[in-house]
């Protein structure tokens, strides 16, 4: 090597190590790499066929809802033991409870002015009221008198609003008593048979308006089965919306194979397991959008559908209230649609 | 500019870039480079030596035919390395040589003549285009030798693809990016060969123009004398 090419020699060298340290430092990269990433691009997922709801049995109309029978509306009916009161009053030993509670039916003489009023029985009033006064216990007669007038009634409205007739009489009840500790006592303690007292302990529980927004027409259905949970239309946008999201960053990452090709739908059909991962590989069941420009991209948007969903699974965070019903995402179809 | 070592794949850093790549990409890299720097190395010792050579010859050249007496610059001129120095010396050995004896072959001493100072020629035009060779050949091989990197590196960037049984950019770019820089460096290396060379070329065809003409001044030179000499 003679002495020009040694110089020449390390020349050469020293242009190299400046040229490649100077690119290796950035001088002519790329300024911003963020530039060059290709937009997010959208990917559409379609139900392949719009469920309806899928109910086992599904009810076009909900039963009636009957308050539970605590008697028949005769029973109710006190009139006819009131009649026969003085008999039971004296004779059975039940009755010893009752007069319990009569002394606080002395209250109940506020109500029953105000019934009377509209009522012709002047008798129960005046004897009532004194009585209070004087002798709670020793009167129990005049009670059970002015207890069948407020009984009365209590027939008389369960015919206008159809009510069970224990009810009835508990309304005046609690209107009327203002300062009672008992008050299913004394409404227990009209002149109904013995019998039929301990058989309808329930009937006050129920609020005044608890046939609102029923209709007075019998409902056609006998199902008494609770709805089941149902895949409907908005359960199923949800699941759709919930998938995509999840798809998405691996819907992204495909690239479209060729022009046209964003045109075919691919319907895809995934078996799921319960924590959300892929049971078996998706399957493509049909395709939509297929002309014969596109057609023979049709293997490779297959690939690219079943990469994507086998990219991002396991799936997260789909109801599991709707995973083994009927149309449940245990076996799902949706639409893939290339992004573009 | 920020004057820290990018090492992300997205860079055009040239390191970042080799050391990513596949062994077999990273050694045709390293020979590509090589053979950048021996071209250039060659580059700049040929094109100094070229003009030194060329400004020697016609200034030997002028003060040639202004010498009166050509033993007198042969002597002078004994120890010069210039080409056109080396043919006039072999003619005038050969001279002295033919008309060493009594008699003298004027057609065989102009033969002789003409024979030494062509292969004198010939000799010195060798010694000068010495490294041309391989400035053609990096010119000619180093695209294919890229080239040759570049099919690799994007072979290995498939086989990459059908493991992550993933056809996004992200797995495919870096690879096929590094192995786009082995043709890079190929073509670095070429370009500025194959331009040397053909630039080179006409130099030293210039050169040897140059030799033969003075050489056959020079003949014509001692042919005349040779028809004086008795």
């Amino acid at each position: 090597m003679e002495r020009g090419e040694r110089t020449g020699l390390a020349i050469a060298v020293a242009g190299h190590i400046v040229l490649f340290g100077l690119l290796s430092v950035g001088f002519l990269s790329t300024p911003n790499p963020e530039k060059l990433k290709v937009t997010p691009i959208d990917i559409s997922l379609v139900k392949d066929v719009a469920l309806e709801a899928a109910s086992p049995n599904p009810n076009e109309q909900a039963a009636q809802s009957i308050a539970p029978e605590e008697g028949l509306p005769e029973d109710a009916a006190p009139p006819e033991p009131v009649e026969a009161e003085p008999e039971p009053q004296p004779a059975p030993p039940p009755p010893a409870p009752q007069p319990k509670p009569q002394p606080q039916p002395k209250p109940q003489p506020k109500p029953e002015p105000a019934k009377p009023q509209p009522r012709p029985e002047p008798k129960p009033q005046p004897k009532p009221q004194p009585k209070p006064a004087e002798k709670p216990q020793p009167q129990p007669k005049p009670q059970p008198k002015p207890k069948p007038a407020p009984a009365k009634p209590a027939p008389a409205k369960p015919v206008r609003e159809a009510k069970p007739a224990p009810a009835a009489p508990a309304k005046p009840s609690p209107a009327a008593r203002p300062s009672t500790a008992k008050p299913s006592t004394p409404a227990r303690g009209s002149g109904q048979s013995q019998t039929a007292t301990t058989a309808k302990p329930r009937g006050s529980r129920l609020g005044d308006n608890f046939l609102k927004g029923l209709s007075p027409d019998p409902s056609p259905s006998k199902s008494e089965a609770a709805p089941a949970a149902k895949m409907g239309a908005q359960q199923l946008a949800n699941i759709a919306s919930a998938i995509q999201r999840q798809v998405q960053p691996c819907a992204n990452r495909q690239v479209t194979p060729g022009p046209g090709a964003e045109k075919i739908r691919v319907a895809i059909n995934l078996h799921i397991n319960r924590d959300g991962s892929l049971a078996s590989e998706p399957r493509v069941v049909g395709h939509t959008g297929v002309d014969g420009e596109n057609d023979r991209y049709v293997d490779r948007v297959d690939a690219l559908a079943i990469a994507t969903f086998k990219g991002c699974s396991p799936l997260r965070g789909l109801p599991q209230e709707l995973y083994d019903i009927p149309n449940g995402w245990r076996n799902i179809t949706l639409r893939y649609k290339l992004p573009g | 500019m920020n004057p820290v070592f990018n090492m992300d794949a997205a860079s055009l850093s040239p390191v970042a870039l080799f050391i990513h790549a596949d062994w077999v990409v990273k050694f045709v890299m390293i020979g590509l480079l090589l053979a950048s720097i021996w071209t250039w190395a060659i580059i700049v010792a040929f094109s100094r030596k070229l003009a030194r050579t060329k400004k020697g010859m016609t200034r030997f050249e002028r003060d040639f035919w202004k010498a009166e007496d050509i033993d007198a610059f042969h002597r002078m001129e004994q120890d010069n390395e210039l080409p056109s120095a080396r043919v006039f010396s072999a003619g005038v050995q050969e001279w002295r040589r033919s008309t060493a004896g009594g008699h003298i072959d004027r057609d065989g001493t102009r033969e002789r003549l003409a024979t030494a100072m062509g292969s004198a020629v010939a000799g010195e035009i060798d010694k000068l285009s010495d490294r041309l060779n391989v400035l053609a050949t990096v010119g000619s091989v180093a695209p294919f030798v890229g080239l040759f990197g570049t099919v690799w590196g994007i072979m290995r960037s498939f086989t990459g693809i059908a493991q992550a049984q993933n056809t996004s950019l992200a797995v495919v770019a870096p690879g096929i990016s590094e192995a786009l820089f082995a043709t890079a460096i190929g073509l670095f290396a070429a370009i500025p060969a194959v331009i040397a060379y053909n630039r080179f070329s006409h130099g030293v065809n210039r050169v040897e123009a140059s030799l033969n003409r003075f050489a056959d001044g020079f003949h014509t030179t001692l042919s005349r004398q040779l028809d004086q000499a008795r």
